[in-house]
């Protein structure tokens, strides 16, 4: 399936179909764990939402103000995680990270904070698990969307 | 109080893709201005719903539904009009908005006995054809189109959320026109997304995005976004080989400098 992934770099129909109806979009009303990927320059933001059982991920939804490229990706990487196991959702993010290679610099900072929002979202899991209470977890980006092009 | 807010908002937006699905000028124009009717309803809702010391949210529940004629998408408008109206309470202010729905549901009904209104409607088929534009002006177009129309559907409802709470007439006469503007953006946008084939709705807006802490923080990053809407209109202009579409985008582009105007006068 990962073979199968487009990153973003042009209007191909199944761009044009994740930004006309992105999959899983939107919250989930229990979920076990709750991530934030927060670019604080610019105030974008990716919400990532899963629900885990027995280290599976049951179902993930995502939220975002940002571009259209972080709703593409976002949309993408839900399809490719749902009903796999956290492991495997992992070892997704490696291999997303590897076909970034080709998009702009902007796009790869969109991929990143749908990525780190759904890291961000396993360590809230862990640290509910460790008897925290925290509503989410919050990773602050390192690079902005405000880049120069090259 | 929050559900029917939230039936209210899907109709203001059923209404107002209805009038950007249908080609046809005339229907085009009338049901655009019963949406903008439907989103002043939005706003008296709202305003009970806060003076009754309750909230309300901006969920939604529903997909646009790409129906294929203009009778089916205005046979499918009175049956959504109805469907809400079950839901209205016995006050004065729902009286007013059943008034104004009936008036519009008869206004369909016209349209329902008049055959030759029911053309084929082609704002969902895909084809992404534009006058003389090649394929890689039409992808720099459309994803334009995407981009700025859920940018100028999210502005409508930050500032109609930051609108019903503020006290301050320069802050509530600021909003105003700034959900004026993206309204006019919206319009624009969306027709021409239709005229493209690719009409869709906006994503649904997360609380995050409207429920605002920092005005300041806000309206910095605001117009940082509205600078790079600019350059956007900018480059379209210049590489778009269209001279209307050109000099369209140059008109966008001097609206966006005073929305900037306009925001900092909120700082």
């Amino acid at each position: 399936m990962l073979e199968d992934v487009v990153m973003p770099n042009g209007m191909n129909p199944e761009v044009l179909e994740h930004i006309m109806n992105p999959q899983n979009y939107g919250k989930l009303e229990s979920p076990s764990g709750v991530g934030l990927g927060l670019d604080e320059k610019t105030g974008e933001y990716v919400v990532f939402y899963v629900e885990v059982k027995d280290e599976q991920l049951i179902r993930s939804r995502f939220a975002t103000n940002g571009c259209q490229d972080t709703v593409v990706i976002g949309s993408m990487f839900t399809q490719m995680i749902e009903g796999k196991t956290v492991e495997y959702a992992k070892s997704a993010l490696a291999k997303i990270d590897e076909k970034l290679g080709v998009v702009t610099p902007q796009q790869k900072i969109c991929a990143n904070m749908v990525l780190e929002a759904f890291i961000a979202s396993l360590i809230n899991i862990q640290n509910i698990q460790s008897g925290a209470k925290e509503e989410m977890h919050v990773t602050k980006m390192q690079e902005s969307c405000e880049v120069e092009d090259v | 109080m929050s559900k029917l807010y939230q039936a209210k908002h899907e109709l203001w937006l059923k209404v107002l893709y209805s009038s950007f699905a249908i080609a046809n000028e005339k229907i085009k124009s009338d049901l655009y201005d019963f949406a903008m009717i439907q989103f002043r309803h939005l706003k008296w809702i709202g305003s009970d719903i806060l003076a009754n010391n309750q909230d309300y949210n901006y969920d939604r529940n529903f997909s646009l539904n790409k129906l294929e004629s203009v009778h089916e998408i205005i046979h499918n408008l009175i049956v959504e009009i109805k469907s809400t109206q079950k839901a209205y309470a016995k006050t004065e202010l729902f009286e007013r908005v059943t008034t104004d729905e009936n008036y519009l549901i008869e206004y369909c009904e016209e349209i329902l006995k008049t055959q030759d209104l029911d053309i084929k409607v082609t704002a969902f088929n895909l084809e992404r054809c534009y006058g003389n534009l090649s394929q890689a002006q039409i992808d720099a177009f459309s994803l334009f189109l995407f981009e700025e129309s859920y940018k100028e559907y999210e502005l409508i409802l930050v500032y109609a959320w930051m609108q019903a709470r503020t006290n301050d007439l320069l802050q509530f006469n600021v909003y105003q026109d700034l959900i004026d503007e993206s309204q006019f953006h919206l319009k624009s946008f969306s027709n021409m997304m239709a005229d493209l084939g690719i009409l869709t709705l906006p994503r649904e807006l997360h609380e995050m995005t409207y429920k605002i802490t920092d005005l300041k923080k806000f309206i910095i990053a605001g117009i940082a976004e509205e600078e790079a809407a600019k350059e956007m209109c900018k480059a379209l202009s210049r590489d778009i080989n269209d001279e209307k579409l050109s000099k369209f985008f140059d008109f966008i582009n001097y609206q966006e400098s005073y929305h900037i105007a306009l925001m900092k006068k909120l700082l």
